[in-house]
């Protein structure tokens, strides 16, 4: 809500400043967004009287000219090249510092900032401008000339009314009445202890014919047409508004139209109350009709967009059709034009939520559904209407027809409320006395009489605030108006302790983990194209109202969105791509199986890790190479066993994935929890990504319920003894089936099997490898002699040999 | 004769020690003195002319001399092995160290921690809630009414008639309300969704943290005091603020907390749009509707919520002037604000 500030103080007599009314008013919940100085691009320039003329001596075309600035002073002299100055006008000065809007020898005509100066060598002090310097007109031949009564010193911001500071108010929903200047008064008011001064609403009475005997008014929908009101202004002119109207419409933000429809603006931002004119003549069979028409008709509305009608929209009618959509916009058919003489001026309060709905449906959004949607003061029709009826009148030169039509059957009654003293010093841990609060409440309003003990108030809720339905409601304005800042800062001391959360620890750990080992954590879009979603999952979740085809699905994976990263920042020539990220993945469920939160859908917290190119910064130190499967494998398994969590595996997956191959499924105490693999070349297509890049998604719904209390079990305090063993056995026989039987061959005593050397050469043996193991041996109860270590030994290389037609080889 | 004799060259070696420093040297010393026709074999010819008495006495000096002139060769040549071993095994200390892998946390993690560690602090739990959120949890019970303007503030991303991705974490307080029991002292941090453009400025989802206290006697006063010892210690004990009267439906009365712009100090910036203020969060008493839809009598528990923005600080805490560029997860953005945070 855009306010004028000289136009607010039509309303309330104060002194302040600007700035101090915009600090006021921000305190006491209505934010001045902006301050706007509408005189600012004038500063420094004055209205000035040409005292003297005298030619240049240098030059032929100028002037040397004495003007006269301030009153009662000599004047300065200023070079001028106009035509038309002369002895005895009145003119536009600007004095040196001055910044002219337009230079009028730019072809781009862009600002200058005068200064004094010598012209021709002659001495000047400032510049009569003109009106397109000013840009107040196209005028470029000559300086403008000003009326003989405009005075000598008077700013120019002043002289043209444009010395006014406009407020952006971001008014909060719950505040219709402040959608206006007299309620913002009214609320200023209240702080500045101030009586509102309310305009004059009085009309001349006249003899001619009334109201009555010319215009007919029938309401039939009259739920959402609680109120409706007409009048008629008679013999009028449809012209310019004069200045001091534009200038306040200007100032608030509105663009002048004519006399008539200027009037009805400017008294719904002085009232709030948004009114409608109708050129009478165009009114057939001078009847107004307030109802629902029949679905499929058409109609056009003032913007000259025309609307196919559902039947759900409230609509004014004549004796022919809709000339309006109540509370939203005119119709072309009965617009006021210049050749307008009768005016037929609406006054009503309709139903907030049927404007509410028939703006959004028609997608019209106005200065008047703006209003009507939030909820306008049925009570303030009247007054209003009177308002603005004589404005017309006096405007355009006509006068208003006796009497009003009012057709309001069932008026809308004040709520009442009642209000507990205590309960406000409870609810805001405050202790204002009674007689403080039945000042603050009176002071906006509402009429506050002693309820049945000294401690309780009887409120009755104007109806300019629909807001206020509650007790709750009473305390807000309360404490608004008490101030905010005169409420103590308190801390509790009755502190709820909580149990320390095993989830953020756990997310916790997990990233200082990830940090401590070169990775990077990402956050990416949670919406990604139906076209890679339907790829990966045959249960997206969509979106009705996507902003684009690449945001229509949730992600059922973060793989997509990552491998976005990846792209991206090998484009920008990243070598070394180690990312993670922790966020919700979703997927539709079937209806009936009951959901965590919202049946149907199924959210998933998820761990994401992508590798890709190098393995380790480029290094003196370290031989470069690209990552591959054992990497991902590795980070899996030594980031699960940082967070203390024991008994994992990971399994081959035999059944194809359309993610990934070379896939492992990771296991907790045999629950799945995840997975790793190299993404499939057809997926890093789709991304324009041609190195490798291995993925590995963990749920952490899942991981975190698992336990890891890990307990002390006592240790053996007898050495350890090592000895290697290497096998040579076909290349399809796998480590961790020929671990099972050294650990099973061996026995208890073997505590640890490391694979230190994997190989396969021509020497081998063609489809031959040769594996390397670390074996290490310990008893809890003695130190292992040699015999006893070497039967075990022997016992494993009978073992292994025989389940997997290997052979020993001599290390 | 003989005693000034050894003296004289005892005195010759002790000079001598110091400035040799090459195997050249050492060999010159050791034919001098050492040699079978050196300086000290000499002396044992000498002897010979010494008078019997005294011949043990002299013998001992000279055997004394010998054995000093033999340990100064050896450490001589000690010394000069070890400069040579020096110079073979040179070691270039301005290599550089074998470093280890630097990792980052987003700068949006960061942020969401330092106010989670701040609130935890203060004897808040952590909770969450979904983000495809049914419009009651995300409207209906926050007293959002059917058709009220107040749903012209959500611009929403439907999945259902009745289905949304949330436009607030408000949504969890109604769950954590109606699964707990009072006392109930709870953050609720997470990720939610507006319909809206991406820009600079704006991003279509955006991540928030929501605060609420319920209990017997929590009062107004009481959520001015919590705010503004969060304030104080995420930005700075000496930052300037201010509580606005407001409007959410969901909370009565209401406030908006300013901050005193903290990259112009107030004098008013393109960021704070020349007000001098930023605002950083929005709180409120529960609305008794909220409650009574919780299943809570509002004549007996009373509560404050609120709730923060919290890519937009991050943006100013970093310096950061694109907010996409926190989602783009370009690794030399991050390498760099990592090294300024370090610094």
């Amino acid at each position: 809500m855009r306010i004028s500030f000289n136009w607010l103080k039509k309303y309330i007599d104060i002194k302040t400043t600007p700035e101090e009314v915009a600090e006021t008013l921000t305190s006491i919940g209505l934010e001045v967004e902006s301050i706007e100085y509408l005189g600012k691009k004038f500063e420094g320039f004055v209205i000035g009287e040409v005292l003297q003329k005298e030619k240049h001596p240098n030059a032929d075309r100028l002037s040397v000219c004495l003007v006269r600035v301030e009153k009662n002073k000599s004047g300065q002299q200023i070079v001028c090249g106009a035509p038309n100055v002369a002895v005895g006008q009145m003119v536009i000065v600007g004095l040196p510092g001055a910044v002219v809007p337009q230079n009028q020898h730019d072809p781009n005509a862009k600002p200058f900032t005068l200064s004094k100066t010598a012209i021709r060598g002659i001495e000047s002090n400032g510049m009569i401008c003109s009106e397109f310097e000013l840009g107040l007109g196209e005028d470029k031949n000559g300086i403008k000339v000003l009326e003989p009564t405009a005075k000598v010193g008077t700013t120019l911001a002043s002289y043209l009314g444009l010395d006014d500071v406009a407020f952006e108010i971001g008014v909060t929903p719950n505040r219709p009445d402040c959608l206006s200047h007299i309620g913002i008064a009214r609320d200023l008011c209240a702080v500045y202890k101030k009586k509102i001064l309310s305009p004059s609403i009085k009309i001349p009475k006249n003899k001619n014919l009334s109201i009555d005997k010319q215009l007919t008014v029938k309401v039939i929908n009259k739920k959402d047409c609680p109120r409706y009101s007409a009048r008629m202004i008679k013999r009028a002119t449809v012209k310019e508004s004069p200045d001091w109207l534009k200038n306040y419409l200007t100032a608030a933000g509105l663009r002048p139209i004519n006399n008539v429809v200027d009037v009805t603006n400017f008294v719904m931002l002085e009232y709030g109350q948004p009114l409608h004119a109708f050129d009478y003549k165009n009114i057939s069979k001078q009847v107004i009709v307030v109802k629902n028409t029949n679905a499929g008709e058409k109609f056009s509305t003032l913007d000259g967009k025309e609307h196919t009608l559902d039947g759900s929209e409230l609509m004014i009618c004549d004796g022919r059709g809709p000339i309006a959509i109540a509370g939203v916009m005119g119709g072309l058919n009965s617009e006021i034009s210049s050749g307008t003489t009768t005016i037929v001026l609406e006054s009503a309060y309709f139903n907030p939520i049927s404007v509410r709905r028939t703006s959004k449906k028609l997608g019209i959004s106005t200065d008047a559904s703006y209003r009507f949607e939030r909820g306008t003061d049925p009570h303030n029709v009247i007054e209003a209407s009177a308002r603005a009826a004589k404005l017309i009148a006096e405007l355009t030169g006509g006068y208003v027809v006796q009497g009003v039509t009012d057709v309001y059957d069932t008026p809308i009654e004040p709520l009442k409320i009642m209000l507990r003293c205590d309960r406000v010093n409870k609810i805001l841990g405050s202790n204002i006395p009674s007689r403080k609060i039945k000042s603050i409440l009176s002071s906006i309003g509402l009429t506050v009489k002693n309820g049945k003990n000294k401690e309780t108030f009887n409120c009755v809720v104007p109806t300019f605030r629909p807001d206020i339905e509650k007790e709750i409601d009473l305390i807000e304005e309360v404490a608004r108006l008490y101030g905010y800042d005169n409420i103590s800062n308190q801390t509790s001391v009755s502190v709820v302790f909580n149990h320390p959360d095993i989830i953020e620890k756990r997310i916790n750990a997990m990233r200082s983990w990830f940090e401590a080992n070169g990775f990077n954590e990402i956050m990416t879009n949670s919406l990604i194209g139906k076209e890679i979603s339907s790829a990966i999952s045959d249960a997206t979740v969509n979106v009705k109202n996507p902003l684009s085809v690449d945001h229509e699905t949730l992600r059922p994976s973060l793989l997509p969105t990552m491998l976005q990263s990846v792209a991206y920042n090998y484009n920008h020539g990243a070598e070394k791509l180690t990312f993670f990220e922790i966020g919700s993945i979703f997927k539709k469920v079937e209806d009936g199986i009951p959901a965590k939160y919202v049946d149907g859908f199924y959210e998933q917290n998820t761990l994401g890790i992508c590798l890709a190119g190098q393995a380790s910064p480029l290094s003196w130190a370290e031989k470069q190479r690209s990552v591959d499967i054992y990497d991902i494998k590795g980070i899996v398994q030594s980031l699960l066993s940082q967070l203390g969590l024991d008994n994992i595996h990971l399994i081959c997956y035999d059944a194809p994935s359309s993610l990934t191959e070379l896939t492992l499924t990771v296991e907790i105490n045999g629950s799945y929890v995840g997975f790793v693999g190299k993404v499939r070349q057809s997926i890093l297509d789709r991304f324009k990504i041609e190195k490798d890049v291995f993925f590995s998604e963990i749920n952490l719904d899942v991981l975190m319920s698992f336990d890891s209390a890990r307990k002390f079990t006592g240790f053996s305090k007898f050495p350890t003894v090592t000895r290697d063993v290497a096998f040579i056995v076909e290349d399809e026989v796998q480590v961790s089936k020929i671990e099972n039987v050294i650990r099973n061959s061996g026995g208890a005593l073997i505590t640890s099997i490391t694979v230190f050397d994997v190989f396969s050469g021509k020497n081998l043996g063609e489809g031959k490898k040769s594996l390397a193991f670390s074996l290490q041996l310990n008893s809890s109860e003695k130190t292992l002699n040699d015999a006893e270590i070497e039967k075990i030994i022997q016992r494993v290389i009978q073992s292994v040999t025989s389940t997997f037609e290997a052979t020993l080889r001599s290390i | 004769m003989l005693n000034e004799k050894i003296d004289q060259i005892k005195t010759e070696i002790t000079g001598l020690i110091s400035s040799i420093s090459s195997n050249e040297d050492l060999e010159k010393f050791r034919i001098e003195f050492l040699a079978r026709k050196g300086k000290i074999a000499s002396l044992y010819d000498d002897l010979k002319s010494v008078p019997v008495e005294q011949k043990p006495i002299a013998g001992q000096l000279i055997n004394s001399l010998k054995k000093y002139a033999e340990e100064s060769f050896e450490n001589i040549k000690k010394t000069i092995q070890t400069a040579a071993n020096e110079k073979i095994n040179f070691v270039d200390l301005t290599l550089p160290g074998r470093l280890r892998p630097r990792g980052t946390r987003h700068p949006i993690t960061q942020t969401m921690e330092e106010m989670k560690s701040i609130f935890t602090s203060m004897g808040f739990g952590i909770v969450y809630g979904p983000e495809i959120e049914d419009d009651y949890h995300n409207f209906e019970a926050l007293n959002f009414p059917p058709n009220h303007p107040a749903r012209d503030m959500q611009d929403t991303f439907f999945i259902k008639d009745d289905v949304v991705l949330r436009t607030h974490t408000t949504p969890v307080q109604i769950r954590i309300m109606k699964e707990r029991k009072p006392p109930l002292r709870v953050i609720m941090p997470g990720r939610v969704y507006r319909n809206e453009a991406v820009s600079a400025r704006s991003n279509y989802f955006f991540h928030q943290v929501d605060g609420l206290y319920v209990d017997k006697n929590v009062t107004f006063a009481e959520l001015k005091g919590t705010l503004v010892t969060f304030a104080k210690n995420f930005y700075g004990s000496d930052i300037k603020f201010r509580f606005r009267p407001s409007f959410f439906p969901f909370t009565e009365p209401s406030l908006e907390m300013d901050i005193t712009c903290f990259l112009c100090s107030g004098k008013g910036c393109r960021i704070c749009k020349n007000t001098g203020w930023l605002e950083v969060l929005g709180a409120g008493m529960v609305h008794p509707n909220v409650l009574k839809n919780c299943g809570y009598d509002p004549e007996k528990i009373s509560g404050f919520a609120f709730g923060m923005g919290v890519d937009r600080i991050s943006l100013l805490r970093y310096g950061v002037d694109d907010i996409r560029t926190f989602f783009d997860n370009d690794t030399i953005f991050k390498s760099v604000l990592m090294k300024s945070l370090c610094a």
